[in-house]
């Protein structure tokens, strides 16, 4: 009802409408319009309560829900009407919810700032303006109108708080992927590292530094970081796409709910890179630390070899 | 002597085998937070409507309880109605508002519920009294903190602002006697109770004989079901809501976290299977040698397999111990995030530990680890003797 007020207010003034026709337009929610099988020019009865008497209207026109993350897990339809059509049915009398404004910079010969009525509510033009919406909230709160005027950001602000929280969620789920794929990249890199313990043995018996083999060690996991960091920023984009395909369904909306920007793969590629490039240090120097011959034959001196008589 | 080959083995590369522990762990902690995610949310909803007995709400037609400012109008005939049919136990009507309480040159907001304090399912008294008098209220502790009150102290308190003229409707004198905590309110929201009666008077001609929502307890092995079948025939203007109907509600407008919860349980436990699948193959292919002379001296191929899968289940098992201590400090601080949600009822838990999670995810991994050591068992076990032996002999 707010959003068919809200609509209605946008299109036209109070004092303008126009002597009372029928049957007037409606404008219906596409998923309504898909679920009851309506089609443009369809006749509808709209009441104020299940079967009462209400005003018979035309399907003008659908609408499709906007991209806004407050209305994903709303499930209820919405449709636009007149508003004096809605007010005179649902018993409203000449009252509105509420009215969006657009403020304009002053013009040209014109005394003062002034408001005017807006279909968006958004800011236009210059630095100015905000200075010009802060004196349009003064002049508006202070008449005794019964009004009180907000800021459209304002009330952005308060009505995303929920969406702040998802986001703080999302974040502490993220770091915990990140602390779970450093230890994979690490014991992968180690079994890599471990594998090579003969050739690594045979170097430094031939005389390579320890530093050479470090170094040649973090190439190696460089390269397995990038390699499988675009592997999985390929995976990434198919997964998202495929999130957004199932709750564009699920919802019924063009929300975009997962999106890979440039930033987010080059921030995933950076933090792969960096975790590979001190997986690859740590088993390096751990692999250089020991000594060549306990390398090559793979054990330790002050450790007793597995027997074959404990299989028996 | 199988355990202790398993046990030989692991301890021969302690980092290797650390650091798979800990991998599992950490994917054992993210599946056991999300198999709680799963199903927290359902349980402490459903433990939240039930804590006082109450298993249906009455609504305004297509609403749910206090979800917008729609009221129920002939009140006192609709109670009298409800509690006339014989199955219905309980009736408790309730008005929601707002109070505003002048203090200190400044006004306090808060949240009023009139309620009938004999029936009502919205608050338990901690210290003090049930407000019964006309002129009396209890207050949560948030209320009382802000608004610098005690238990016996009086206050002057106004309802039903009209924005248009900006007055209130009506004005009282009310006197504080007891201490509250709101069942279904969100923390640090401030919130007040006070009798049906006076608040609808405090509200003005807007409220009169109206209340936002009625509680209705059945009486005991009454069929709910058929309660409110009965009520919504008798009441045809209120949509009758059950325990169970507002638990699916919330399921739909709370999907996505299920379904997220499922999502990366998936991938927790799919990394988790990876994790020990890569070890155990890694591990097997530099021990060829060692099976290929367990099987030359004669050693089943099902005791060399038994040995590695038992590897497997053995990292998998200390890591899923680990992850569940891991998973239960994580799912206390992402549930420290989650309970800031604008208005969500401080008892609700979206985390809730239940044994039988625990239970799903170690057995869900340690499956997962028998799996993961299958095929590369079988597969080291597999290879011919000799050729094996001459290649490992050879070098």
């Amino acid at each position: 009802m707010l959003a068919a007020l809200l609509a209605a207010v946008a299109l036209q003034q109070i004092d303008s409408v126009p002597p009372h026709r029928a049957p007037r337009t409606l404008v219906v929610d596409e998923r309504l319009a898909a679920d009851a099988g309506l089609e443009i020019g369809d006749p509808l009865i709209v009441s104020r309560t299940p079967g009462g008497v209400g005003d018979t209207v035309i399907v003008s026109a659908f609408m499709r829900r906007r991209a806004d993350p407050s209305e994903v897990a709303r499930a209820e339809y919405r449709v636009r009407m007149h508003l004096d059509e809605l007010q005179s049915l649902i018993d409203y009398g000449d009252r509105v919810d509420r009215f969006a404004l657009l403020s304009h910079p002053e013009p040209p010969g014109h005394p003062e700032p002034y408001v005017a009525d807006a279909p968006q509510g958004r800011l236009r033009g210059g630095s100015a303006l905000p200075a010009v919406t802060d004196s349009a909230i003064r002049r508006i709160n202070a008449a005794a109108f019964g009004f009180q005027a907000h800021r459209s950001r304002d009330i952005a602000v308060e009505t995303s708080q929920t969406f702040l929280v998802v986001s703080r969620f999302h974040r502490a789920i993220g770091v915990i992927t990140i602390v779970a794929s450093a230890i994979f990249l690490l014991c992968i890199m180690l079994l890599k590292v471990d594998e090579r313990r003969r050739d690594v043995a045979a170097l430094r018996l031939m005389g390579i530094s320890a530093g050479s083999i470090t170094r040649s060690v973090m190439v190696e996991a460089s390269v397995v970081a990038v390699v499988g960091s675009v592997l999985g920023l390929v995976l990434g984009w198919i997964s998202t796409a495929i999130i957004n395909w199932h709750y564009r369904g699920v919802y019924r909306t063009p929300l975009a709910f997962a999106l890979v920007t440039p930033q987010i793969a080059l921030l995933a590629m950076m933090l792969s890179l960096i975790l590979g490039l001190a997986a690859g240090f740590v088993a390096a120097r751990r692999l250089v630390s020991m000594p060549p011959l306990e390398l090559l034959t793979g054990r330790r001196d002050d450790r007793p070899p597995v027997s074959a008589a404990a299989t028996r | 002597m199988l355990f202790r080959l398993a046990w030989a083995t692991l301890t021969s590369h302690r980092a290797r085998t650390l650091l798979a522990i800990l991998g599992v762990a950490v994917s054992a902690a993210m599946l056991l937070d999300m198999v709680m995610l799963s199903s927290g949310m359902r349980s402490s909803f459903k433990s939240l409507l039930l804590a006082r007995g109450f298993q249906l709400r009455l609504a305004p037609k297509g609403t749910l309880p206090l979800d917008t400012d729609a009221t129920i109008g002939n009140a006192a005939e609709i109670t009298s109605v409800l509690r006339a049919m014989p199955d219905v136990e309980t009736v408790s009507p309730v008005l929601g508002g707002q109070l505003h309480v002048p203090r200190d040159g400044k006004t306090v907001t808060a949240t009023a519920l009139g309620g009938d304090a004999a029936s009502q399912g919205d608050y338990e008294i901690t210290s003090g009294r049930e407000p019964r008098g006309a002129d009396e209220i209890a207050a949560s502790d948030d209320f009382l903190r802000v608004a610098n009150l005690r238990v016996g102290d009086t206050l002057s308190a106004a309802a039903g602002y009209d924005p248009q003229l900006r007055t209130f409707s009506g004005t009282r004198q009310l006197r504080v006697v007891g201490r509250a905590h709101f069942l279904y309110m969100a923390a640090e929201q401030r919130a007040v109770a006070l009798p049906l009666e006076t608040l609808q008077a405090m509200q003005g001609q807007a409220a009169r004989d109206r209340v936002s929502f009625f509680m209705v307890r059945a009486r005991q092995g009454a069929n709910v079901d058929s309660v409110l079948q009965q009520i919504e025939r008798a009441v045809p203007k209120v949509s009758a809501i059950s325990t169970e109907s507002a638990i699916r509600q919330i399921d739909q407008r709370l999907s996505y976290f299920r379904q997220l919860a499922f999502i990366l349980g998936t991938v927790s436990l799919v990394v988790g299977f990876l994790l020990v699948t890569t070890l155990v193959t890694v591990s097997v292919n530099e021990r060829l040698g060692e099976i290929v002379v367990m099987r030359a001296i004669g050693v089943a191929r099902g005791r060399v397999v038994s040995q590695i899968v038992l590897e497997g289940s053995a990292i998998m098992i200390a890591g899923a111990v680990l992850g569940l201590g891991l998973g239960l400090l994580t799912a206390r601080y992402l549930n420290s995030i989650l309970a800031s949600f604008p208005g969500l009822p401080a008892a609700i838990d979206f985390f809730l530990f239940e044994p039988r999670d625990a239970w799903s995810a170690l057995g869900m991994l340690v499956a997962a680890g028998i799996l993961a050591g299958i095929y590369p068992s079988w597969r080291g076990a597999s290879v011919p003797i000799a050729t094996t032996l001459r290649e490992e002999a050879v070098g």
